[in-house]
């Protein structure tokens, strides 16, 4: 006799809708009820952000208060307030390019084909270097405009951006570091990266900010904008140095001993052994740094910086706009979200590629 | 975000201590000043209603921005060489002292604790704040006296908890405090019926009434429950520079008091009504020199910024959106308490 094994039928999706949410009478109507529920709150969701609201300018703020949904115009009016802060009017289109200078930069440094050292850093230069002349000007007939006017978005990027670009390298050097085999070494830099962590980054940023100039001589003090920038990237690289030894510790110690014994030095097994394995480990913590990182930015206005978020509050804070707050913040939590979750998904890819060498 | 503040504001007062030595061999922020051609003044990491905010192509404005303007005309000639610094609230004090900005500008009172303890040294008034108390319409309180019993919403962690208190307890009522941190919410709360009176400062107070629902709904009461006058505030221990503040909105005073407005100004220069009026405008010589500025510097001020009434009603009353009473800050002879000082 013959056996056919033959397998059920999958099922199908209403089915499974069915056998998952309308199993029993009961659980019928609480699925009946959560969908109302939810039904409901979109509605007014959308009813709010689009059917009741006022997107033209044409009416005045009165018009648009006396609305029953949102008033977008605040962000029609206010827009370039809210992207490029104090930046001078008629210069604002240089922010505009700066900031399309930096998105690029980091698109091109996620495509793989960019990933030799001289490539990204040859993107990462020219990106950088491209930023600063459009924002500073003095070159090029282009108006000189002080750091002291960068704000909005423009500003929350660049300080992101170089936070990052100063921050992983030192990381890295820190992580090293901490695990020299001289303990002196290796016992201070822990006392540093330690000290860094327990710290809250507003104290930093404040002590950068406004302490050091009491401190340091009068050459070295440099632009604020600056000293923040480095305390923020000694920070984060504080945090991210623990997250790469993390992913040092999780490759076999088999890995460098057969390298050492190949008669590689110090560098190439640092270089083409460790670190590129450390790194694929310490990925996903690595992406969470950096969305962590950017969403701190946003500090940086307790020491005067107008990044967006205060930038924002310029933008609704005058006679006219007052009432609009929760459009604004709304604006504003939408770019946040469309940055970050860039990010995180581009740290997802991230794995699914470096998992190729695992399957 | 109070943590954040009293973090900051400790670690300010620290340094501040740190700083004090500092002081003795800086003391000529006038030279430094022109030195640097350019006033650095206080503005604000965000906007303060009607002191302090960015039009819609990211220019200051406001009345503590007109006045860091008048104190630039006054030093330069040119409203222009003004940079204004956008700086929290507990940055005020160490951003002073560390000498990046030359004068704090921005809505501060003048306390024992900050004349004493943080080194500072003050103008005169520039404004009379005054704290007050806003009520339901349908209410019909006539004054506070008749909200006993009644909730009131005042913003948390500020002095005028403290003085709504005392005040209460003054006027045997009781009332019901409701404290919250973040002004939108505070006035959500007061707006959606949630409190049956507001105590705030005055112009804070003044400006929710009429931007966030039909003004008529909403009465402030008379009662005055404290009054706090803001000044400009600076490094202790360079009288000049204190001078210059000093007369720089004696000056706009004056000029009010004598009907000098910019418009005005070229035809009265032309033609002085008085000896004080042609030293003022500097026909003759005299207005600057004791200063270290030129002679014509109150003409500059005045032609380009404005006298005292013009700064308030483009900023304040009745030329910006808030419609605001002079009320307290008014000319003595309009029964208020501003006074120019004497032209000899």
């Amino acid at each position: 006799m013959e056996m056919v094994v033959v397998a059920p039928p999958a099922p199908g999706r209403l089915e499974n809708l069915k056998r998952r949410f309308f199993a029993t009478p009961l659980q019928a109507l609480l699925s009946l009820i959560s969908l109302a529920i939810m039904a409901f709150i979109v509605w007014k969701l959308l009813d709010w952000a689009v059917f009741s609201a006022v997107f033209t300018t044409s009416g005045g703020p009165e018009a648009c208060q006396a609305a029953a949904g949102a008033c977008w115009s605040v962000i029609a009016a206010r827009w370039r307030i809210i992207l490029f802060g104090l930046y001078p009017f008629e210069e604002q289109w240089r922010s505009a390019l700066a900031c399309v200078a930096v998105v690029v930069m980091t698109a091109l440094s996620c495509i793989p084909a960019f990933w030799t050292g001289r490539r990204i850093a040859l993107v990462w230069g020219a990106g950088t270097t491209l930023y600063y002349l459009l924002m500073k000007g003095g070159v090029l007939g282009l108006l000189y405009v002080g750091e002291e006017a960068w704000g909005g978005l423009a500003l929350t990027l660049f300080i992101f951006i170089t936070t990052c670009l100063i921050g992983f390298p030192l990381a890295i050097c820190l992580a090293l570091l901490r695990r020299s085999e001289l303990p002196w070494i290796s016992r201070t830099t822990g006392i540093v990266i330690d000290g860094v962590r327990s710290l809250p980054l507003i104290s930093i940023l404040f002590t950068f900010a406004i302490v050091l100039p009491f401190a340091l001589p009068q050459w070295l003090v440099g632009d604020k904008l600056y000293r923040v920038i480095f305390g923020s990237a000694l920070f984060f690289s504080a945090y991210q140095a623990e997250i790469v030894r993390g992913g040092m510790q999780g490759v076999p110690a088999g890995q460098e001993e057969a390298a050492m014994a190949l008669g590689m030095s110090y560098w190439q097994r640092i270089g083409r052994i460790l670190l590129p394995q450390a790194m694929r480990n310490a990925l996903p913590a690595t992406i969470n740094q950096f969305v962590i990182s950017f969403k701190e930015t946003s500090l940086v206005v307790i020491v005067g910086f107008f990044e967006i978020l205060a930038s924002g509050n310029a933008a609704y804070g005058t006679g006219e706009w007052r009432f609009a707050y929760v459009e604004v913040y709304a604006f504003i939590a939408f770019i946040y979200f469309v940055f970050v979750f860039s990010l995180s998904r581009y740290g997802a890819f991230l794995e699914r590629r470096m998992a190729v060498g695992e399957r | 975000m109070k943590m954040i503040k009293w973090g900051a504001a400790a670690m300010a007062l620290g340094f501040v201590h740190l700083a004090a030595p500092a002081q003795a061999a800086g003391g000529k922020t006038l030279e430094a000043v022109k030195a640097r051609g350019v006033l650095n003044c206080t503005g604000h990491d965000g906007s303060y209603l009607g002191f302090a905010e960015v039009d819609d192509k990211g220019n200051w404005k406001g009345m503590d921005i007109d006045l860091c303007k008048a104190v630039a005309t006054a030093v330069f000639g040119d409203p222009a060489k003004l940079k204004v610094v956008p700086i929290s609230w507990a940055q005020r004090w160490p951003s002073l002292q560390s000498g990046d900005i030359d004068i704090i500008i921005k809505a501060s009172g003048g306390t024992l604790g900050r004349d004493t303890e943080l080194g500072l040294q003050f103008s005169n008034s520039y404004y009379l704040g005054t704290t007050k108390v806003m009520a339901h319409k349908e209410l019909n309180l006539k004054s506070l006296k008749d909200a006993n019993g009644g909730t009131i919403c005042i913003p948390a962690g500020t002095s005028q908890e403290q003085q709504v208190a005392a005040y209460a307890q003054k006027l045997g009522i009781k009332l019901e405090p409701v404290l919250i941190e973040k002004t939108e919410e505070l006035e959500q709360a007061y707006f959606s019926g949630r409190c049956d009176l507001y105590a705030q400062w005055g112009p804070t107070l003044a400006i929710a009434r009429i931007a966030k629902s039909k003004v008529e709904d909403h009465v402030i009461l008379p009662d005055v429950l404290a009054v706090e006058p803001e000044v400009m505030i600076m490094r202790q221990g360079d009288d000049n520079w204190v001078d210059i503040a000093n007369w720089t909105l004696s000056t706009l005073v004056f000029a009010e008091q004598e009907g000098i407005t910019s418009k005005n100004v070229d035809e009265i220069k032309a033609k002085p009504t008085s000896p004080q009026v042609a030293k003022f405008l500097g026909v003759t010589p005299g207005m600057g020199k004791g200063l270290g500025l030129s002679d014509d510097w109150a003409y500059n001020v005045i032609k380009k910024v404005g006298n005292y009434g013009e700064i308030f009603d483009r900023d304040l009353g009745k030329d910006s959106p808030y419609k605001m009473d002079r009320e307290l800050t008014n000319l003595w002879n309009n029964g208020g308490v501003l006074f120019p000082l004497v032209i000899d």
